[in-house]
């Protein structure tokens, strides 16, 4: 069963410095368009319905504010509004897997989830495993230990699942790791790598 | 600790250093094109043809421009300035097609872009798009080969610079050759489909462009664009230090860029563009279907008397593209009587474009199931045939191959695999419900090269840096330089520095044709070797003779800085120039006055076929390779590792469904266009062969991206015919392949 987002980095992040290097830099200049659009608006009579929604986002345990389209993808938020662009769009429908993230501790395609469905819940990226400068996550070490990756696109995603396939009991054989990890597709084809890795990751995680 | 992934370096080849940038890229750090977080950013969407011929009567925008946040609509109505011609690549241009974007009201294909939606944010730029109303006139469109419309031309007659291999008198030969088979082939259309989407962000600072965008050949994207937009190169920086997946998708310039360039000029802000999974269908470009037809004829003993392979390849009305691999398919046997051709197909198509292994993928399907039927006619072994007929001369001009080491591959894979344990007899293997087969074939690719420079700079602090616009598409590129450097410098491989993909850097060609690791490498160990030479040491091997940190210290040196420009064997004068343009051509292969240069594989596979359902499965593939120097046995497995499995899917899943009426992409999205997932992919084993070739290059670097899906998909084909009887012709290989068969 899915545990809470402590148990999936080997420590605690910097909030303070999480903050300076992106909600900052990031989220304030969204509100900034969110107002220009609301000012256009109101030169028009129909009501707006882009009307940006006041949401709030726990992103790797730090807590955003945002004023957003309601039909903003969690994916989206992070990426354009937050500054968090571990995440990946590989194909924005669900099919690829580059944007897997933990919502809850459970794997969800951020891609396929409206950023105001998961408000208050806990969501944890790839830039929530370790800290900048700080020792990897098993399941990171793994990745780079068995060459799991070659161009780097799907490998946030590709982490995220595997953590995700771990957790829920799925890495016990290749076999489960083929099945439970054919969600996130890998273009450079490193499967099997990325099966060694999460059979090392597993022992890790678990020992 | 064994590790199937870093393999222990046998004769010259290099350690399994892991990848300089695998931190990044296993902690999100790693910024790809459209990660980039640019000040008050605009969106654009792009809107789409329906239609595949034609032309736009009119639109009606006023919906779209009603919405909140919708800035402008460009169209070729209101884009206000014409975008300039700039050549298509086969004329030596960067171009990914021949057609102006927003040039004109006309249609040429399916999902040609029409318009530009730019808004406040993506929701309402992509909400506008959706209302953006299109009347089109319509025309019948061409789709395919045989489809009303279509026009066949001799691509010698398109092509100047074609021309057809040919060799004594095949007619006379094949009459009178004891065996012989005549049969037919097909591959259809398939899309790269890398992961990263093909994302555009252009931002000016006054006249000054910058272009986040990733890209194979960022001199070619910045000099094409000036040309474009009308202004120098020198205003242009392009931007692409990771490129997230390309396999030949992101080397030509594409209609988007100029676009987003005149958007962001127009809005006085940056325009960031990420299209559509189904758009990238049609953004970029793709593999053409392929036709074949292969004849050939044999001694009794299995010796080859007669070859004539004739391709048939689909392309758009305005460019003659070609993959045209008979220059590769006529030369890989002995054999003194070859003919062949190629025809271009016209349709209302986009045009096509490089896509891992070009020419190989589909030609060598032909010609490697064609040596498996020649092989069953003969009642021989399919690897006694390429050893009967392996030779280390090409037939067609008789040029010596600098070096070829297919045989030791084919003894190689097929000891790991154990295929003196084959019973030839097709069904004669099963196992429960699951009827087994073996099949094998010859990998090859041209070991090519192009122009290249590289900086590189040494301190007294015992570091490194090296500096060359090459791209990292996940072939290790950053890995290998560094190592390069690191080894000839005397320097541990962590203290050096390694930048790439930015225009501000010294030019490297195109990472296309696998020749980025000989060309990239080279002008790395020239540039390396004359900081040595400035520090006394003049010797000429791999590692220098002084402590060259110690001798730069002791002279009092701030640093040691080396640029070099590094001119392959064969490339022409003016080379260099052309790379300072973005427009070097890889030379090489089948291609050079006086010698043959190729890296050679060969591969064994076994599928399983279920007696009942007819599912096809690829439970365990060996392949074998010569590639001369291998760099790092860790990214070289890996790539190719992936190549092996492209040349799976390639196989048994990939193909785009074109309508036949339409002339439009059916499924163009990753649930329906078919890749391979992890659950399709059980036992992948590489064995890396040793072979020394300084011919090629001084570090005698062939080059590895591509050969691992090269003769794949044939492997694949001689197997399930080894499992079943059954003969399949015709990709991908599927359930109803083997029951329309039946």
């Amino acid at each position: 069963m899915p545990k809470d987002r402590d148990d999936t980095r080997p420590d605690s992040v910097s909030r303070r410095r999480f903050l300076g290097a992106t909600a900052s830099t990031a989220a304030l200049p969204l509100m900034g368009a969110a107002a220009a659009s609301q000012a256009s608006a109101q030169a028009l009579p129909p009501p707006d319905p882009q009307a940006p929604l006041d949401m709030r986002l726990t992103v790797n345990g730090e807590a955003y504010r945002l004023g957003l389209d309601v039909r903003t993808t969690l994916l989206d938020a992070m990426r354009d509004h937050i500054g968090l662009t571990g995440s990946k769009k590989g194909c924005d429908h669900g099919q690829c897997g580059a944007c897997t993230v933990l919502v809850d501790g459970r794997r969800t395609l951020a891609c396929l989830t409206l950023a105001v469905a998961v408000q208050d819940r806990a969501v944890t990226t790839i830039e929530g495993l370790a800290r900048a400068d700080g020792p990897l996550h098993p399941m990171q070490q793994a990745f780079v230990d068995h060459d799991a990756f070659q161009c780097g696109y799907c490998t946030p995603g590709q982490i995220m699942s595997a953590i995700g396939c771990v957790k829920e009991g799925h890495a016990d054989t290749d076999d489960a790791i083929r099945e439970y990890m054919s969600g996130n597709i890998c273009r450079c084809a490193a499967y099997p790598n990325i099966v060694a890795a999460v059979r090392q990751a597993k022992t890790q995680m678990e020992g | 600790m064994v590790d199937a992934a870093a393999p222990a370096p046998k004769a010259n080849m290099g350690d399994p250093v892991p990848r300089y940038d695998a931190r990044a890229k296993v902690t999100g750090s790693a910024l790809y094109a459209s990660d980039v977080a640019l000040p008050d950013v605009a969106y654009a969407f792009l809107l789409s043809s329906a239609i595949a011929k034609g032309r736009i009567k009119s639109f009606d925008l006023r919906e779209a421009r009603a919405l909140p946040g919708v800035l402008d609509i460009l169209t070729h109505e209101n884009i206000g300035e014409a975008i300039r011609k700039v050549k298509f690549f086969t004329e030596g241009g960067p171009a990914s097609n021949s057609i102006l974007p927003l040039g004109s009201a006309e249609i040429a294909y399916g999902g040609q872009t029409i318009a530009v939606v730019l808004a406040n944010t993506y929701e309402v730029a992509r909400d506008a798009a959706h209302r953006v109303k299109v009347d089109y006139e319509v025309d019948r469109p061409t789709a395919t080969f045989e489809s009303p419309g279509a026009v066949d031309q001799e691509l010698a007659t398109q092509n100047k610079k074609h021309d057809d291999p040919k060799v004594g008198d095949f007619a006379a030969a094949y009459a009178t050759a004891p065996v012989k088979i005549d049969v037919a082939y097909s591959t259809p259309a398939q899309h790269h489909n890398p992961i990263e989407l093909f994302a555009t962000q252009c931002g000016w600072n006054g006249s000054q462009l910058t272009v986040h965008e990733p890209s194979q050949n960022v001199y070619g994207l910045k000099n094409g664009l000036a040309t474009q937009l009308g202004i120098e190169p020198s205003q242009v920086r392009v931007v692409s230090p990771f490129i997230g997946g390309a396999f030949g998708s992101k080397g030509a310039l594409t209609q988007r860029t100029a676009l987003v360039a005149i958007a962001a000029r127009k809005l006085g802000r940056p325009v960031k563009l990420v299209p559509t999974r189904e758009q990238g269908f049609t953004v970029a470009t793709y593999r053409a279907e392929t036709k074949h037809r292969i004849k050939l004829g044999a001694t009794r003993d299995g010796k080859l008397q007669a070859l004539s392979h004739d391709g048939f390849e689909v392309t758009s009305r305005p460019d003659p593209y070609a993959v045209a691999g008979t220059d590769a398919s006529t030369r890989m046997y002995a054999c003194p009587n070859i003919t062949s051709n190629v025809t271009i197909v016209r349709a209302d198509r986009s045009t096509p474009g490089f896509m891992r292994a070009p020419a190989e993928t589909p030609y060598f399907f032909a010609l490697e199931s064609a040596m498996d039927e020649l092989a069953v006619a003969l009642a021989m072994d399919p690897v006694e045939l390429r050893r009967l007929n392996d030779t280390m001369k090409e037939p067609i001009k008789s040029l010596p191959y600098t070096s070829r080491t297919l045989m030791p591959c084919f003894d190689q894979a097929s000891e790991a695999f154990g295929w003196s344990k084959r019973n030839p007899q097709p069904g004669s293997m099963r196992d429960g419900d699951w009827l087994i087969g073996w099949g094998c074939a010859t990998s090859a690719y041209p070991t090519q090269m192009a122009p290249a420079t590289a900086r590189v700079s040494l301190f007294p602090d015992g570091t490194a840096r090296v500096e060359a616009a090459s791209h990292e598409i996940g072939n290790g590129i950053y890995t290998v330089a560094g190592q390069t450097a690191a080894e000839r410098l005397g320097v541990p491989v962590g203290k050096v520095q390694v930048l790439m993909g930015d225009t501000d850097l010294p030019p490297a060609p195109v990472s296309g044709g696998s020749i980025s690791t000989a060309s990239v490498c080279s002008a790395v160990a020239q540039a390396c070797d004359a900081i040595r030479a400035k520090l006394g040491d003049n010797g000429t091997g791999a590692v220098p003779t002084v402590d060259l940190v110690a001798t730069l210290k002791e002279r009092g040196l701030g640093s040691v800085q080396e640029y070099a420009e590094w001119m392959p064997h064969g490339a022409a004068k003016g080379g260099m120039q052309m790379l300072y343009k973005g427009a070097a051509q890889p030379i090489g292969g089948a291609k050079l006055p006086d010698r043959i240069q190729f890296a050679f594989g060969a591969q064994f596979v076994e599928v399983r076929v279920h007696a009942r359902t007819r599912e096809i499965r690829v439970p365990r593939i060996v392949g074998a390779f010569a590639s001369g120097r291998i760099m790092n046995t860790r990214t070289a497995h890996s790539q190719y590792m992936g190549g092996m499995i492209w040349g799976i899917g390639s196989a048994l899943h990939e193909k785009t469904e074109i309508d036949a009426n339409a002339a439009r992409y059916v499924n163009t999205n990753l649930a329906d266009y078919l890749v391979p997932v992890n659950a399709d992919v059980v036992d992948v084993q590489v064995i890396m062969v040793p072979e020394e070739d300084t011919l090629v290059n001084p570090l005698g670097i062939k080059g590895i991206g591509e050969i691992g899906i090269v003769g794949t998909s044939a492997a694949i084909a001689n197997a399930i015919y080894h499992a079943t009887g059954q003969r399949l012709r015709d990709l991908p290989l599927r359930i109803d392949s083997l029951v329309e068969a039946a």
